[in-house]
């Protein structure tokens, strides 16, 4: 188990975290004392003022590039137009302290109003498109928010901007100016800081960790995207009003796609995994700019460069990552030599400690479930899913060609054929990944037919992929308990914290698959066999009736595969699921399904119980022969 | 307007096109192989047309420098391109694809910053050579003869990319490499080297479009993003991924900024009407006219 332990996140890592937080705010407060401490003691080279106004510039970057972070950090996304919803957020402000000569503090009311609404409507566009698209659509749409401002003189100032601002006299001294931009900006993270914990947060993150899954667990992927990408951009506006508010102008380079970089470089030298990160990154970067920026101006690109490549190259975790890193430096120069072995995880340690016993189940007999061996007599129970004339084309091929399939309640039905039978096609079209090109799916007394993929996750259908398919820097615990979010619809609410919703329900539910003693470890460090078992959690979790299983054995070892149809078996009767699997693996067919349906270049062959397609002669001649004579 | 400056205009456009047709195909090419979104493609142009001006001014006269340019120009990018393929892009491959996008995008600073601190901020020009140096009567006005080299160069790129990819086993491979990379791995083929080789002929694309700029537009430390944003939206016009879709997007960008900029109401939007087709393209058809559906 102390193997166990170093994989698990380290408690330390997270105090030194928090202390650093709780002295960053205390700084934060401090700022105008220190400031005026320090000028008193060295008064040729600190001018209190000028720290006071870096101080507010590097809040400001820190909120800006904090909001960035909402998309890269917590849903994956590249975005380069954050810097017109800032720039757009600078000109609220402007224009409505200059062109309509009213209080610029209403215009940091309005910005947040109308950055988001421009989100809302661009961002509508962007997410037409997906990742690397979705990236040069935002860098297209900057552009032209650029070419706008730069181009309407009347109302932008055109290329020269707004400048010289009015503010209210209450604003004016360079003190107060500093601790209503503290003030506003602790008002806005405390907010993103409760939307990240809370239940819309976790949806975030299934996102980013895996988009396809997310989607198969219930979540409407582009809602989500689109909802944080208006929420950031309403944030990078209020960041863009306080930064008109402290430096009294608004200009068209604000909105240029290169002033992207700012928020990039600050939320990766903080650590895009952290939360308080990018303002950690924002001190660093104000002192940078004013510091080296300001004499070696080329040098200064060079070195923002190399420290985003270092990121990218070396630590992808920021300086944020820093005390884990030292933590883990540590402990490695504690350790003793023999100790080196055990650095990768072998989470399926037990696997390994029963080679004996994988030998064993290699070498026997087919192991026959007694249940599946039943005769099957005239089936009385009802049709939980009735596939009817399906056909799906693919140009001129076609991969599914009419098949009728009725699978009934609580039965174990199984889907053989060779290769290129179209058994994963079929699994595509029921599940809604693919659009059928002809007949119709009945789920549960409801026609599901060309529904999306989270619509039918919904109904009940769940399923375990091919390839293993879960949120693998999720912790295990979480995978399962965001899965419950998703379906039950809860990751609407963006307040709450959602690590405790549903948790006892979800370490409970481990428990019974067998991985309670995983669940704070990262899912992608568990071990193949026990990735499926989680997959196989997840689909309990959303509470699906039927349960399709697409090669649920493939890549295992012998025991692994034994294991795993049996946790299948028990989790099938002891919760009432039905289930609908396609497998290679002839000793998993006979041993687990009741019913077995023959498919063979898209058509189905024959349908029956395992005995009936075994004596089938078309079907040893097409399937089983095959098999025996190369056996 | 009459025929006459119809045609021109058309012709300026395409001339546009060529450039932009040399450059995009490169960040296509690698994009089709590699997966791989080179945001420092903008840059190597940029250094291409910095060492065109570079051997143009002090290392030989103006004719033969020229020439000389456009063999040394893609020659650097090319091994540039090697450095960072093998040392920035290798380790990030198969990892998620904003670490490749960010990785490139740090390298732009970089180069940036270094071309201005080696040349200078200044905007410099530099005269076509002697022998394109000219213009030829159609239709009553003169239209530059370099600017027709420039239309016959990308032409003579687009075929010579079509032998590459149809007609020679390193084109065979990088077709199988764009259709499936692991696929290829198991046949035997040296999937890193060829990954290195595509973005050396990506980059030295670049570099080519770089030095073939250099005498119709000014050279200064700006043009590494002015080219990134129109190759990017004509590869998303046209499809990443496809050379086919790169000269049609640039055959379309280049006639949009040529006509938009002869009428004095447009011109000051003639970008903005490039964005407006790429949205309309990609709101239609999301991954552009020529690409294929990512998965």
């Amino acid at each position: 188990m102390d193997r166990l332990r170093a994989l698990l996140p380290s408690a330390r890592g997270d105090r030194i975290r928090w202390g650093l937080a709780a002295l960053l705010a205390v700084t934060i407060l401090l700022v105008p004392n220190l400031a005026q401490v320090a000028e008193n003691a060295f008064p040729d080279s600190v001018s209190a003022r000028f720290a006071i106004f870096l101080a507010s510039q590097a809040l400001v970057l820190g909120l800006w590039a904090t909001s960035f972070n909402l998309m890269l950090g917590y849903t994956g996304m590249v975005s380069f137009a954050h810097a017109a919803y800032y720039g757009i957020g600078a000109y609220t402000v402007a224009i409505i302290a200059h062109n309509y000569h009213q209080n610029a503090v209403y215009g940091l009311l309005a910005a947040p109003l109308v950055a988001g609404a421009f989100g809302f409507v661009t961002g509508l566009i962007a997410l037409r498109a997906v990742r690397l698209y979705f990236s040069l659509l935002t860098l297209a749409i900057s552009q032209l928010l650029f070419t706008i401002a730069f181009e309407w003189y009347d109302f932008t100032g055109g290329d020269n901007g707004i400048h010289n601002l009015v503010i209210p006299d209450w604003l004016s001294d360079q003190t107060t100016i500093y601790y209503f931009i503290a003030a506003v900006t602790a008002l806005c993270l405390l907010l993103m800081f409760i939307v990240v914990r809370s239940p819309f947060g976790a949806a975030l993150l299934a996102i980013r960790e895996n988009r396809q899954r997310a989607s198969s667990v219930g979540l409407s992927v582009k809602a989500y995207e689109l909802a944080i990408y208006t929420i950031a951009g309403l944030f990078a506006g209020v960041a863009g009003g306080l930064y008109a508010i402290y430096d009294l102008q608004a200009y068209p380079q604000l909105l240029y796609w290169t002033t992207n970089a700012q928020p990039v470089v600050i939320a990766l030298l903080g650590g895009t995994g952290s939360f308080l990160g990018p303002v950690l990154g924002a001190v660093i970067y104000t002192y940078l700019q004013n510091f080296v920026g300001k004499n070696y101006p080329n040098e200064f690109d060079i070195v923002l460069g190399a420290i985003v490549l270092g990121v990218v190259l070396i630590a992808p975790g920021g300086f944020v990552s820093l005390p884990d890193f030292f933590l883990r430096l540590r402990s490695r120069f504690r350790r003793r030599p023999e100790d080196e072995r055990v650095e990768l995880v072998e989470s399926a340690g037990q696997a390994m400690a029963a080679l004996e016993v994988s030998r064993a189940v290699a070498s026997s007999a087919v192991q026959v479930d007694p249940g599946a061996a039943e005769p099957a007599g005239p089936d009385q129970r009802a049709t939980l899913l009735k596939v009817n004339g399906l056909s799906k084309s693919f140009g001129g091929l076609v991969a599914v060609r009419d098949v009728s399939l009725n699978v009934k309640q609580g039965d174990r039905h199984a889907i053989i054929g060779p290769n290129g039978a179209g058994k994963s096609t079929l699994f595509n079209l029921i599940t809604g990944r693919l659009k059928p090109s002809a007949g119709s799916v009945e789920f549960d007394g409801r026609t599901i037919t060309g529904w999306a993929d989270y619509r039918i996750a919904r109904a009940g259908i769940g399923r375990a992929f091919q390839i293993t398919n879960i949120f693998p820097r999720l912790s295990v615990r979480q995978n399962v308990q965001y899965s419950m979010l998703a379906y039950r619809k809860v990751t609407i609410r963006p307040f709450g914290f959602a690590d405790r919703i549903f948790r006892e329900e979800a370490s409970d539910l481990l428990e019974s698959v067998g991985l309670g003693r995983y669940s704070e470890l990262a899912a992608g460090q568990l071990s193949h066999g026990d990735q499926r078992a989680l997959e196989l959690a997840i689909s309990i979790a959303l509470g699906s009736k039927l349960l399709l299983l697409d090669e649920p054995t493939a890549g295992m070892s012998p025991y692994e595969t034994q294991k795993a149809m049996e946790l299948v078996r028990r989790l099938a009767t002891e919760r009432g699921l039905t289930l609908l699997f396609c497998e290679h693996d002839m000793n998993v067919v006979f041993g687990t399904a009741q019913t077995v349906t023959v498919m063979h270049l898209g058509r189905v062959l024959t349908e029956g119980s395992p005995q009936q397609v075994r004596n089938n002669p078309d079907v040893q001649r097409i399937y089983l022969g095959e098999l025996e004579a190369s056996a | 307007m009459d025929v006459g400056n119809l045609v021109l205009f058309f012709l300026a456009g395409l001339s546009i096109a060529a450039v932009l047709f040399i450059v995009t195909a490169g960040l296509s090419l690698v994009f089709g192989a590699l997966r791989v979104i080179n945001m420092a493609h903008g840059s190597l142009y940029m250094i291409g047309a910095f060492v065109s001006w570079f051997v143009i001014v002090h290392l030989a006269n103006a004719l033969f420098g020229f020439w000389a340019a456009l063999l040394v120009a893609p020659l650097i990018t090319a091994i540039i391109g090697a450095v960072v393929e093998i040392f920035v892009l290798k380790p990030v491959y198969g990892k998620e694809h904003l670490l490749q996008l960010l990785g490139t995008y740090a390298l732009t600073l970089i180069f940036a910053g270094l071309v201005r601190k080696v040349f200078g901020a200044d905007v410099r020009s530099i005269s076509a050579p002697a022998a394109l140096n000219s213009s030829v009567p159609i239709f009553g006005h003169g239209f530059s003869v370099y600017q027709l080299f420039l239309i016959a160069v990308a032409v003579l790129v687009a075929g010579g990319l079509y032998l590459l990819l149809n007609r020679t086993g390193l084109g065979r491979n990088i077709r199988a490499a764009i259709s499936d990379p692991q696929l290829l791995s198991t046949t035997g083929v040296n999937v890193t080297r060829l990954f290195t080789i595509v973005f050396m002929i990506g980059t030295a694309l670049a570099g080519l479009g770089g030095v073939l700029v250099s005498p119709t537009s000014s050279v200064d430390p700006g043009m590494d993003s002015n080219v990134l944003i129109n190759a990017f939206a004509i590869s998303v016009i046209g499809g990443l991924g496809s050379l086919v879709g790169s000269l049609v997007g640039a055959v379309i960008v280049g006639l949009i900024l040529s006509f938009g900029f002869a009428y004095p109401p447009t011109a000051h939007y003639a970008i903005a009407f490039v964005f407006a087709a790429m949205v309309i393209v990609l709101t239609i058809r999301p991954w552009g006219l020529f690409g294929r559906a990512e998965q």
